[in-house]
């Protein structure tokens, strides 16, 4: 018998009103894989992971976490999860919430392992109200691995931390992965899907647009970036292969599919191009030429 | 015992504001009003019947006040983000509202029993031992009807509402249901108005224990009736914006 994916989606549509939120979506993530959900606010990402809990109706489609659908996954302990708008209890200190939840669990991480991993070492007495923004966050964090679950789901869990706190948590990120467990994150800082996934999925308006390793999604788009200082008033529409153009004071940069291309055209036309540099694309500016190419054929 | 149930216990337990208040006030109303309409009493026996007469009116407010302070703090753990947290765990949804019923009602009890031994022991209200019981017990279970009502008003508002709302149906229930002033000395319209609020049957209940007779079937009937109708209202709310909502 093959292991079921820890994660299945298929063909989810999930609406607010007439909304569609994410649309038709398809996506099979196999057990012990990192996986960055990354695209712009808005674009459907906590939407998704709501969704996958059975915190949303589902329009169409269906779910499946390790072959269960999502609300008796959950009931099973299967799930870990940081949420958006999760939240600890008024009146409570810290080590009660976590042993409480963490008895909930059919299995538990061995706490002094857990305190360790999420980072949270020193801070079971305190009351919640106490904890700053960050330690806040690895709380919510130890809350979603007190179970040992073989799924997590994050959603924008580094939003309140301080570089250093970022750094931390992603070291431990992949130390969960290298344990075997599936770890789904959500995030719009392409340099923490850059750094921690094995598998980029770009979402933008609800669809998937791009899916692949960091590296596949930078070199499948893009191709190159071209910037040059410039006069602000030049017209730069109509150039070949460009799919994005960004202006930073008198500073342009060109996303170009064919850089050969562009450049003769850009020489072509005006001759001089005062600090011209040609790089190959960052995974930034690969999806913002993605996101930029969907947002111009609506 | 339940996790769940031990770990609500112990956040309401910390916060001592509410327990001062909820037991506090009805034992201070019951002192005031029996010293002021006890004092005009003609003799003991009238006495007796006035002073015990509060103390069910207060015994009344009181496990109201009570259940209703408890069970909005469904609204606060919403708002908070904690049930959304909670959903995403093991625990059903089933238990969370059972530990929520349960904490409501657990809750109503000091507020009963510290009236009961302020009637006792200041007002010197005389009462059987067995008709103690029974009085403390028979308006214990009638705080369901409020149970059911403030998960309502939890439910169907945030949390900032919510506390303004129990403070209000609290006076509401308490002045217009004629535990502050009997029923006896209300206009005649105002006697239909105090026989529609579940207080007024409420106390209906502990008086007539309190008299030596048996509960009225019409008090136990509407009681039971209005809680199941906060109840049904209560899991309607709920279906439209379940527990793990985000609040707002």
């Amino acid at each position: 018998m093959t292991r079921p994916p820890a994660l299945e989606i298929s063909a989810l549509t999930v609406r607010y009103g007439d909304i569609v939120a994410v649309a038709d979506l398809d996506l099979t993530i196999p057990a012990g894989s990192t996986v960055a959900l990354l695209g712009p606010n808005g674009a459907g990402k906590s939407t998704i992971v709501n969704a996958v809990l059975g915190l949303l109706p589902v329009a169409t489609g269906a779910v499946q976490i390790l072959g269960r659908d999502p609300h008796e996954a959950v009931r099973a302990g299967c799930v870990g999860a940081m949420l958006q708008h999760g939240g600890l209890p008024s009146e409570t200190k810290v080590g009660e919430v976590l042993a409480l939840v963490r008895r909930s669990f059919p299995q538990q991480w061995a706490l002094d392992d857990l305190l360790v991993t999420a980072g949270i070492d020193g801070l079971l007495g305190r009351p919640v109200e106490a904890l700053s923004g960050g330690q806040r966050q690895r709380v919510l964090l130890a809350l979603a691995l007190a179970g040992a679950p073989p799924l997590l789901l994050l959603d924008e869990p580094t939003s309140a931390m301080d570089v250093e706190g970022r750094r931390a948590f992603w070291t431990t990120m992949r130390g969960l992965a290298e344990r075997g467990h599936t770890v789904v994150f959500a995030t719009h800082h392409l340099d923490e899907a850059d750094a921690v996934a094995d598998r980029v999925v770009v979402i933008a308006d609800g669809r998937v647009i791009a899916d692949g390793s960091a590296a596949q999604v930078k070199s499948g788009v893009a191709g190159r970036t071209i910037s040059f200082t410039a006069d602000p008033g030049r017209r730069l529409d109509g150039l070949p292969a460009v799919s994005a153009v960004t202006w930073h004071g008198d500073t342009v940069t060109l996303a170009t599919a064919d850089a050969d291309a562009t450049l003769r055209a850009l020489l072509s036309d005006d001759g001089s191009l005062p600090d011209l540099e040609v790089r190959g694309a960052s995974l930034e500016d690969a999806v913002l030429s993605l996101t930029s190419t969907i947002g111009a054929t609506r | 015992m339940n996790p769940l149930f031990a770990f609500q216990l112990r956040r309401v337990g910390r916060n001592r504001q509410y327990l001062l208040f909820t037991v506090l006030l009805p034992a201070l109303f019951t002192v005031f009003f029996t010293k002021i309409f006890g004092g005009l009493a003609a003799g003991p026996a009238e006495y007796q019947e006035e002073a015990a007469r509060y103390m069910v009116s207060m015994m009344a407010y009181g496990g109201l006040g009570a259940a209703l302070g408890a069970t909005i703090r469904i609204s606060f753990d919403r708002a908070s983000g904690w049930l959304r947290q909670l959903r995403v765990t093991p625990v059903s949804q089933t238990e969370v509202f059972g530990v929520d019923v349960a904490v409501g009602a657990l809750l109503t009890l000091p507020s009963l029993v510290v009236v009961a031994l302020v009637g006792r022991f200041v007002n010197d209200v005389q009462l059987d031992l067995s008709t103690w019981l029974t009085l403390v017990g028979a308006l214990w279970a009638g705080s369901i009807t409020f149970v059911a009502l403030g998960l309502l008003i939890g439910l169907a508002l945030d949390e900032r509402a919510a506390g303004g709302a129990i403070g209000f149906v609290g006076v509401v229930l308490a002045a217009l249901g004629g535990l502050w002033a009997p029923v006896e000395v209300f206009p005649d319209s105002m006697v239909t108005l105090a026989h529609a609020m579940p207080s007024y049957w409420y106390a209906d209940l502990g008086r007539d224990i309190a008299a030596g007779t048996a509960p009225s079937g019409q008090a136990v009937l509407v009681l039971a009736g209005f809680t199941a109708g906060f109840a049904a209202l209560a899991v309607l709310v709920a279906r439209r914006r379940p527990l793990y909502a985000v609040a707002g």
